[in-house]
């Protein structure tokens, strides 16, 4: 129903024009770039498990390699449905790696890379899947461990970084025209990866009512997610510190907005980091029996501070007048944007369910031989079941 | 080969908007897009204020941010320093706008043959014209213009992509001033070569001290502006136009 009525929104948006959309001029840009950040973000952040499993040899990570693979292709495709629904000229975006000479444009680079790492993802979930299905072949795990391990710094550093230097480059919008932008958005899509891997072990656990990680591991996954938060959180502060200093108008104005209209994402942003780190620390450190609902609680608010952080990104920058003398319009989404948004979340998460079901996954592979785990962080209580 | 620029005197400017007029008749653009644009504003405290004006087209930047930012290309400079879009190549993902310190460009948010002040097909329309106002449609803009001889003068507005002032393109082809220039009551703009000493600007520019717009973002504008201070930041603006075309 929210696919179809996203479908709805889109071809109305498609006869009708942009101007369905919350835009204008002065706002160009809305939810669906902010979407598109958010997705492109989780998709670089879902590599993570990838080399926890090949990388750092934490084989309890292994159940959810492939679910991992398919969140990162899945939220790349979604990322890409919304920039396709934002330009206003869907067929000629697909031509857009064959202009290879736009070298300046951080768009076009950032173009080319959603077809390479959707190449690496694709290539990964192959000898994934051929190795759950049994294979032994020595060729198989050393492509499999090999591409998982090229995949985090691919993702980081080549797709995702990129992505904060989009508007990092703006010399016009003092909000954006910030050097941290880029190593910034390379740990906030760590965070947000991790944040959605979570409570996918969770549900999936729970719906198939069977432990597809232990607690251990899970606890290991709050840990790690506690310290990219963390991470965050300083880059977050001294981001704010260093822009709060600003002597230029428009830094002063951005600055009104972001404690202003925008104090609710805001808080959002802000307040839902510190909630969701209180919350992980509480339950690892005091309360380890709300493990399970403490991760899903500090993962929902975490993916939701990250979607506050990159709405507020998005708008603010452009909610400041580039002139005294141009009036800017305050930008809210509308009903069709939102629609279509919508739609395109569910669209992915619908697409998610029918591939779990279609492809082999590592909890209903024959049992195979493996070396017993490697621990590298103790964080259960001795005699746990990891 | 020409490097086109344009001065405009702002102590001679009196906010008629002639210009944005000229403009839109010779560009044909659709409601709520202002290739050119006079922002109007009040400075001062009751009872010392006043009201200023600042025309404001496409800066043509040397260094121009949206012609760096164009994923495809679609916005370019010519050899003659006008920086112009192929409108068969932008795909709208409006990356120009925000990176333009100058909000010049306007986004096809309307289907333009919608977005027109008339729809001269309409019968009730030729009912009030009986046929005596030829429907505005200027022909020299559907032509091949520019360096790559490509749709660049605005023809029939393109929904979904963006455009801007074209410094009258079609016109400079054929040795004619920009529509804002020729039509100007009070010669607020002077426009030609700024290579050469003799041209018009140059000879403005000599004349009178001179600022460009945003000159620390080191875009290198080659419109500028003589004869009033830039407008200050506690400058109040006194119109606002709808930039989403017809709604």
């Amino acid at each position: 129903m929210l696919v179809a009525q996203g479908l709805y929104s889109f071809a109305r948006q498609q006869i009708d024009g942009h101007q369905l959309a919350g835009l204008d001029d002065t706002a160009p840009w809305g939810l669906y770039i902010a979407g598109f950040v958010f997705f492109v973000g989780a998709s670089a952040g879902s590599t993570v498990i990838g080399l926890t499993v090949h990388g750092f040899g934490r084989k309890d990570y292994e159940p959810l390699a492939t679910r991992a693979i398919l969140i990162g292709l899945l939220s790349l495709a979604a990322a890409v449905t919304f920039i396709a629904v934002d330009v206003g000229r869907i067929e000629r975006m697909l031509l857009l790696p064959w202009y290879w000479r736009s070298t300046t444009s951080m768009f076009f680079y950032t173009s080319i890379t959603y077809y390479l790492f959707a190449a690496i993802l694709l290539a990964e979930l192959y000898y994934t899947v051929r190795l759950t299905r049994g294979s032994t072949e020595p060729r198989d795990r050393w492509m499999a461990k090999w591409l998982a391990i090229m995949a985090v710094p691919f993702a980081l550093v080549v797709l995702h970084a990129p992505h904060g230097a989009l508007f990092a480059v703006v010399k016009a919008r003092e909000f954006w025209a910030n050097p941290l932008l880029p190593p910034h958005f390379a740990v906030v899509a760590l965070v947000s990866g991790m944040a959605l891997v979570i409570p996918v072990a969770i549900v999936t656990s729970w719906l198939k009512k069977r432990e597809l990680v232990g607690m251990h591991t899970l606890a290991h996954m709050g840990a790690l997610l506690a310290l990219l938060i963390a991470v965050t959180g300083v880059l977050d502060f001294f981001d704010w510190l260093v822009f709060a200093y600003s002597d230029k108008a428009a830094g002063v104005a951005a600055w009104d907005i972001l404690f202003g209209s925008h104090l609710v994402l805001s808080v959002i942003h802000v307040g839902g980091y510190m909630a969701a780190l209180a919350t992980l620390l509480f339950v690892l450190r005091f309360r380890r029996e709300w493990l399970v609902p403490g991760l899903v609680v500090a993962s929902a608010i975490t993916l939701l501070a990250v979607a506050g952080y990159r709405y507020n990104l998005v708008t603010v920058g452009q909610a400041v007048s580039l002139l005294p003398v141009i009036p800017v319009s305050e930008y809210w989404p509308s009903g069709t944007e939102i629609s279509i948004a919508v739609g395109i979340v569910a669209l992915t998460a619908l697409s998610y369910s029918i591939l779990t079901r279609v492809l082999p996954l590592e909890e209903d592979a024959p049992p195979r031989r493996e070396e017993p785990a490697v621990s590298t962080v103790r964080l259960a209580p001795a005699g746990e079941s990891t | 080969m020409p490097r086109y620029g344009m001065v405009i005197d702002l102590e001679r400017c009196m906010g008629c908007r002639a210009c944005m007029e000229a403009c839109k008749v010779e560009n044909n653009t659709p409601e709520g897009a202002f290739w050119m644009h006079v922002f109007r504003f009040e400075e001062g405290e009751y009872p010392d204020t006043k009201v200023g004006f600042l025309p404001r087209p496409c800066q043509h930047c040397e260094n121009a941010p949206c012609v760096k930012v164009c994923p495809v290309q679609a916005r370019y400079m010519q050899d003659d320093g006008v920086v112009l879009t192929d409108f068969k190549r932008c795909i709208g993902c409006r990356y120009c706008i925000v990176a333009c310190p100058y909000g010049v460009n306007h986004f096809n948010w309307t289907p333009p043959e919608d977005a027109y002040y008339l729809d001269w097909d309409d019968p009730d329309v030729e009912k009030v014209t009986r046929g005596a106002v030829p429907p505005y449609d200027n022909p020299d803009l559907d032509e091949p213009h520019g360096d790559r001889g490509t749709l660049v003068a605005g023809g029939g507005h393109y929904d979904g992509t963006t455009e801007k002032c074209t410094f009258c393109v079609q016109r400079l082809e054929k040795g004619l001033l920009p529509a804002c220039v020729a039509n100007c009551p009070v010669d607020v703009f002077s426009f030609g070569d700024l290579d050469d000493p003799e041209s018009a600007p140059s000879q403005a520019l000599r004349s009178k001290r001179a600022f460009r717009l945003k000159e620390e973002l080191n875009t290198e504008p080659k419109v500028f502006y003589t004869g009033q201070p830039p407008p200050g930041e506690e400058i109040r603006p006194i119109d606002i136009v709808s930039s989403t075309g017809g709604q």
